[in-house]
Parts: structure tokens; C-alpha cells; sequence
């Protein structure tokens, strides 16, 4: 593959990444009460964190996001939605074990149960970010310091 | 060979000061995030911190439901059961079939709500529009119940009501229930 058009599929499945967890976050930061019940639901956390996280998640999602969208520290957003969307995984991994019927709180457009379509969904999402994160990381580990220093990275 | 080494090697030691500059940025942008978060939704976090959390949630969405399902009429359980001792009404379990099997309010149908989305008219051939109607859903914060409600009222059903507290509360109270496993 040419290394032009390597940049550009890499940018382009960071800016979609991007602008989709951005959104999600912006959806949940000004739908703050309906996604502490979905937090509330899986009865993963102490009742008196449950606001905290409720509050920081959504404002974490759309700040990676739209950095990572503008290209602003992108492998470090790379590192933190990955990360994210592996928790989230993990919740709804545990929540299906223990036969819980709750809505994932994960819909962008509209509410859905806990079960395995948003579980392979969030399992690509991990994915995406964790290969994009690997991919930049090889690019800048292994690229001559020249390039490196002339690149417009932030 | 040698040359390959040592750029493979250098590469590697790049690789592991890249990944804790990478960390370190995350770091600050967990940090910014957390601010945004808690700035814009400090009374979630004071609420939750003194216990108030699910009161005022549930407060909310009662709030949110009486807008979003404003002319759907609403049953809690004393009202339902009497409908039912009545013996006219179709109660309508909206929860998925696995769930419905395994037990529901005694002579329910089950009509999931994707299953009203996707064939519409179909599922409902042969109830007359003026029959009283009764859906449910599984707990009194679902809002399966008040959507299909709606909807049968979209489609010319003129009796309809909602049993807000869930099959869960029918069943706490060892109200009639049946099973078909």
C-alpha cells in the first residue's frame, strides 16, 4: 500500500472513531440522568460513585473524541477509548453472565438490551482503537527523526 | 543482521518512550474530561455522593415519561388487578418470548415491541379496536410497556392503558401468573 494513502485510511478511521465516541459523549454529558440509570442498572459500582462516573465518562468520551477527530494527541486518545470501550465490554460481559435484562446505555440512536449484537459491536470498537493505537505507535517508533521532526503532529 | 538489531532494538526502546509519553497526555485529558464532567453535572455527583441518586431519577423519568407518553393512559397495580378480576380486559406482556414463557399474568399474549415494529397490523388481526387493553413490561422503569401502548393507540385502539409497575410488582403481590415451560 502507498504510504500517502496508508496516512489517509489511518486519519480517516481515526476521524469516523473520533466523531462517533464524540457524539456518543456529547448524547450522554446533556442526557446525564438517563445514562446514570444505565450506570445505576448494572450494579457494578457503589451507589456514591455511580455520579461520578456518570458525569466524568461521557465528558472523557467526548474529549477523546473530538481531539482524536481533530488530531490532537491522537495515540494517547487512541489509548483512552480503547481502554473505555474494554471496561465496557467487560460490564456487559459480566451483566450477561449474571442474566441481567438492562439497556447498555450504549445506543447512539436508540435504547438496546444488554446481549451480544452491542457486545461484538463494543469488541470492535476495541479493536479499532487498539490497532489504530498500535499502527500509529509502529509509524512513529520506526520512522527516520527528520521526518518525525518536519511531521504536523501535536 | 547487526544492523537490523540494533534498528529493531531502537525501536523498541522508542516504542516504550512513546507509550509513556502516551500515557502521560491521557492522563491530562482523563483530567480535563473529569472537570468538563463534573462541572457540567456537579448535582448528579452531590446527589449520588448523599444517597439521593435514585430518588431523583426516578422523579426525572416519571417527569420525562408524563411528556414523552403524555396520552397514554396509566395503571399501578391495585387498579390493574381489579381489571383483571373483571375478566375482559387482554393483558399484552411486552417482554421478550423467553421471558414471557417462563411466566406472565395469567392469559397474556406476548407482543415484543420489535415484533409490533416489524409486522405492524398483522400481530393484532382479529382484537376489536374498542377491547380493553392492558400492556406490560418487565419492571416499573421500562418503558417497553408505554411504547407499544402508544403504538396500539397509533393504530386505532381506542381502550388502552399502561400497567406502569411492571410484571415484577404483579408477582411480588402473588397476583395470577402462568407459565408455559
Amino acid at each position: 500500500m502507498r504510504p500517502e494513502f496508508q496516512i489517509i485510511l489511518r486519519r480517516l478511521l481515526e476521524i469516523i472513531l473520533g466523531v462517533l465516541f464524540g457524539y456518543a459523549g456529547y448524547l450522554k454529558l446533556f442526557h446525564a440522568d438517563e445514562f446514570a440509570e444505565a450506570v445505576l442498572a448494572y450494579q457494578l459500582l457503589p451507589p456514591g460513585l455511580v455520579g461520578l462516573v456518570s458525569a466524568v465518562l461521557p465528558g472523557l468520551e467526548l474529549a477523546a473524541g473530538f481531539f482524536l477527530a481533530l488530531g490532537l494527541k491522537r495515540r494517547s486518545c487512541l489509548m483512552l477509548l480503547g481502554f473505555l470501550s474494554g471496561i465496557f465490554l467487560l460490564a456487559m460481559l459480566i451483566t450477561l453472565a449474571r442474566g441481567l435484562k438492562i439497556d447498555c446505555g450504549c445506543g447512539l440512536f436508540f435504547s438496546r438490551q444488554v446481549g451480544l449484537g452491542p457486545i461484538l459491536e463494543d469488541g470492535l470498537l476495541v479493536f479499532w482503537a487498539a490497532g489504530l493505537y498500535y499502527w500509529e505507535l509502529m509509524v512513529a517508533a520506526t520512522e527516520p527523526p527528520l521526518v518525525a521532526a518536519a511531521r504536523p503532529d501535536f | 543482521m547487526n544492523r537490523i538489531g540494533f534498528k529493531g532494538s531502537t525501536a523498541a526502546v522508542l516504542s516504550r518512550r512513546l507509550v509513556a509519553q502516551d500515557l502521560a497526555w491521557a492522563g491530562v485529558i482523563l483530567l480535563l474530561a473529569a472537570v468538563l464532567g463534573i462541572w457540567q453535572q456537579w448535582q448528579l455527583v452531590r446527589l449520588s455522593w448523599t444517597g439521593a441518586l435514585p430518588a431523583h431519577l426516578e422523579q426525572q423519568r416519571e417527569q420525562r415519561r408524563k411528556v414523552e407518553f403524555q396520552g397514554v393512559k396509566t395503571l399501578n397495580l391495585p387498579q390493574t388487578y381489579e381489571i383483571f378480576q373483571g375478566g375482559q380486559a387482554l393483558f399484552v406482556d411486552t417482554r421478550d418470548a423467553d421471558e414471557y414463557a417462563e411466566l406472565h399474568i395469567t392469559g397474556a399474549v406476548n407482543l415484543p415491541s420489535d415484533l409490533l415494529e416489524r409486522q405492524g397490523n398483522r400481530v393484532l388481526e382479529g382484537i376489536a379496536r374498542g377491547r380493553r387493553i392492558v400492556v406490560y413490561c418487565g419492571l416499573a422503569n421500562c418503558n417497553k410497556g408505554l411504547m407499544v401502548a402508544e403504538k396500539l393507540q397509533s393504530l386505532k385502539f381506542t381502550n388502552v392503558s399502561a400497567f406502569m409497575d411492571g410484571f415484577r410488582a404483579w408477582d411480588q403481590a402473588g397476583y395470577p401468573a402462568e407459565t408455559n415451560k
